[in-house]
């Protein structure tokens, strides 16, 4: 017997339309010294047993002050021609929908509660029981202050015991549904009616809420599906994500998680993800208003990449992967429909680039000669993250010929010179993805990202003087950008400063380091970042939690 | 699709109502042009002149003349439909 109707419990309120019309259940206030409930179901042949019991019962007790109420789990139809059956003087409420029967949280009907007048369960039993019985008319007539009727006839003995039916709310698509209402009834978005003529579809697209793809439409059973995903609450309000700065629910990320067609598992990394965007040093706000090229790039490490099936080998930045190309759907159009980032509006990008409809990868760290990114960045290994890096669009390194690792780095520097623009020296942050290939070639040879780092500033240093702005290519290095101990009575660079090698980054670590890709081909990538520091955006790792 | 299936949840910040985008404005005006009456007295009479200009200006341009019931309500939706339909732009007249 469920705690539900443990004796001494509250029985749980509620009042339902009856065949006649009007409603009857059990409510807060008192009325009578006692209720009878009889749960059934119109094809349940220990419920047809029961419900002559049941009738006789409440003839015999009703001028005593007995309320009895039959609970139908049918439909009305069926409903009536069972009452009429058993001639039945009670009322008779429809339970269609379930909301008693869930609640009263039996397993099996004929379920029989008897109520005490304040409210509390007295007994309650499931199926037929003749002991069962004969104490539930004791009790029944004793809170009546009546003697107790004898309803089994003469030369009549009734089954010592007979089994019920499942209740309906066991049947496998109600069970479905129950869920789908008992979760559904934690959301607070606003609801929106498709109107029937139209096309779900299009209707979407109408609203400008899809981010020029067809998106999934955002049912209540997907939606509370999806947030089986985190145990989070869905009212946690995860980051406020700009532009507007307006508040991301869990329950918003879901939502969105359903129209980039996501499954479940992969909420709490669109959840870890926008938790990183939004913070002061990635800057999305910045990374969404500019007129360069950036998106929010993800890289996943640690073995959910392997439990929820994120690529992290051939064709890692391509198509074909659901959950690469959805975790990042869903963090776009976060930013879109709750953040209020749109293309032509905050959105200023002159270009833009096809990260910005998804960008998500997980490291290969299985064919990583070195330590991942995410330990690299203070995590455990076998701690699941994502790393947030305002990216542009991968660009190639070719290099198919190296054979030593000092030959490889180098062709990589000369690559990465070219990164926005070739004489901005000093530049802030960049990705560099090593494929499998050349991880081999760096191996080999006992490379650690230290040692390529280092090469690579080394092969990308030129002459402060070659990074300024000439004559021949207006671009380069703002004067204005050096130091003033470093300029002359003229205003330009002191002589001896403009024969200064510079290299290509900040610093070292600037140089972020990643290993994906399929196991054939030499060919690296790097992603180009925006404006480093406090001013840009500097890479944000968080990790995925439960 | 069910009647569940059409209820989504909206995935914005709910700081304004949901409404559908205006369709974008074409550079010229393309058929076809549905002339819509809405049958107020006399209304018929300025579409009729409209149509004509339009003919003049847009020869071989589609127009098509649709006509409310009553402008005292809405448009019904079978109309409506129609008009979605057929029509690339809608001339909606004439109101006092």
């Amino acid at each position: 017997m469920s705690a539900t109707l443990s004796p001494g419990t509250p029985a749980p309120p509620f009042r339902l339309r009856t065949l006649h019309g009007d409603e009857a259940g059990v409510g807060s206030a008192a009325t009578g010294p006692a209720t009878l409930l009889f749960f059934f179901k119109h094809d349940c042949p220990t419920c047809d047993f029961v419900a002559p019991l049941v009738g006789q019962l409440s003839q015999r007790l009703g001028d005593e002050g007995l309320r009895s109420v039959a609970v139908s789990q049918s439909d009305s139809a069926a409903s009536a021609a069972f009452a009429a059956k058993h001639a039945l003087e009670i009322p008779v409420a429809l339970d269609e929908e379930l909301s008693a029967s869930e609640a009263y949280a039996f397993d099996s009907v004929p379920c029989l509660v008897l109520v005490s007048g304040d409210g509390r369960v007295l007994r309650a039993f499931q199926g037929f029981g003749r002991e069962d019985f004969f104490a539930l008319v004791a009790d029944a007539a004793r809170t009546c202050g009546a003697a107790v009727p004898s309803l089994e006839r003469p030369g009549e003995r009734w089954p010592e015991n007979r089994p019920g039916c499942a209740s309906r709310v066991h049947d496998p698509e109600v069970a479905q549904r129950l869920a789908v209402r008992r979760g559904a009834a934690q959301l607070s978005a606003r609801r929106v009616h498709i109107p029937v003529a139209d096309d779900p579809f299009e209707f979407f697209a109408a609203l400008g809420i899809d981010d020029g793809l067809p998106v999934v439409p955002p049912t209540e059973a997907r939606v509370v599906r999806m947030l089986e995903g985190t145990k989070r609450s869905p009212s946690e309000v995860v980051a406020l994500v700009p532009p507007n700065l307006a508040p991301a629910t869990v329950e918003k990320i879901a939502i969105n998680a359903v129209m980039a067609g996501c499954r479940p598992e992969y909420l709490r990394i669109v959840i870890a993800a926008l938790e990183a965007a939004c913070t002061d040093e990635f800057n999305l706000h910045g990374v969404l208003a500019t007129t360069y090229f950036p998106t929010p790039v993800i890289v996943v490490n640690g073995p959910i990449r392997h439990e929820i099936g994120i690529n992290c080998a051939g064709n890692v930045f391509g198509q074909g992967f659901r959950a690469n190309a959805t975790i990042g759907r869903a963090v776009q159009l976060v930013v879109r429909n709750v953040g209020g980032g749109r293309p032509g509006e905050v959105d200023m990008a002159t270009l833009g680039q096809p990260g910005k409809y998804t960008c998500c990868i997980g490291e290969n760290e299985e064919e990583s000669p070195w330590e991942p990114l995410h330990v690299e960045r203070g995590f455990r290994r076998e701690q699941n993250t994502v790393t947030l890096f305002a990216g542009e669009a991968p660009r190639a390194i070719l290099d198919q010929t190296s054979r030593s690792a000092r030959s490889l780095a180098t062709s990589m520097g000369l690559c990465l010179e070219s990164v926005a623009h070739p004489k901005f020296h000093g530049y802030g942050e960049v990705l560099l993805v090593v494929c499998p290939e050349h991880c081999r070639t760096l191996e080999a040879d006992g490379w650690s990202k230290a040692d390529l780092r280092r090469r690579i500033q080394e092969a990308t240093s030129r002459p402060l003087g070659q990074c300024l702005p000439d004559a021949e290519c207006a671009e380069g290095l703002p004067l204005q950008a050096l130091p003033s101990d470093l300029m002359g009575q003229d205003g330009r660079p002191r002589p001896e400063i403009l024969a200064l090698p510079l290299p290509k980054f900040r610093r070292d670590e600037d140089i972020l380091i990643v290993v994906a890709g399929a196991r054939a081909g030499k060919f690296s990538a790097v992603l180009g970042g925006w404006v480093g520091g406090k001013m840009g955006s500097v890479a944000v790792t968080r990790e995925i939690g439960a | 699709m069910s009647d569940s299936d059409r209820v989504i949840l909206d995935p914005t910040a709910e700081r304004s109502p949901l409404r559908r985008r205006l369709s974008a404005r074409g550079a010229r005006l393309r058929g076809p042009i549905g002339l819509v009456d809405i049958a107020k007295a006399r209304g018929d009479v300025f579409l009729d002149e409209l149509e004509v200009r339009l003919r003049l200006r847009l020869p071989g341009e589609q127009i098509l003349r649709l006509r409310k019931p009553t402008f005292t309500k809405p448009t019904p939706p079978s109309l409506r439909d129609e008009i979605a339909q057929r029509c690339r732009v809608v001339i909606q007249a004439l109101a006092d």
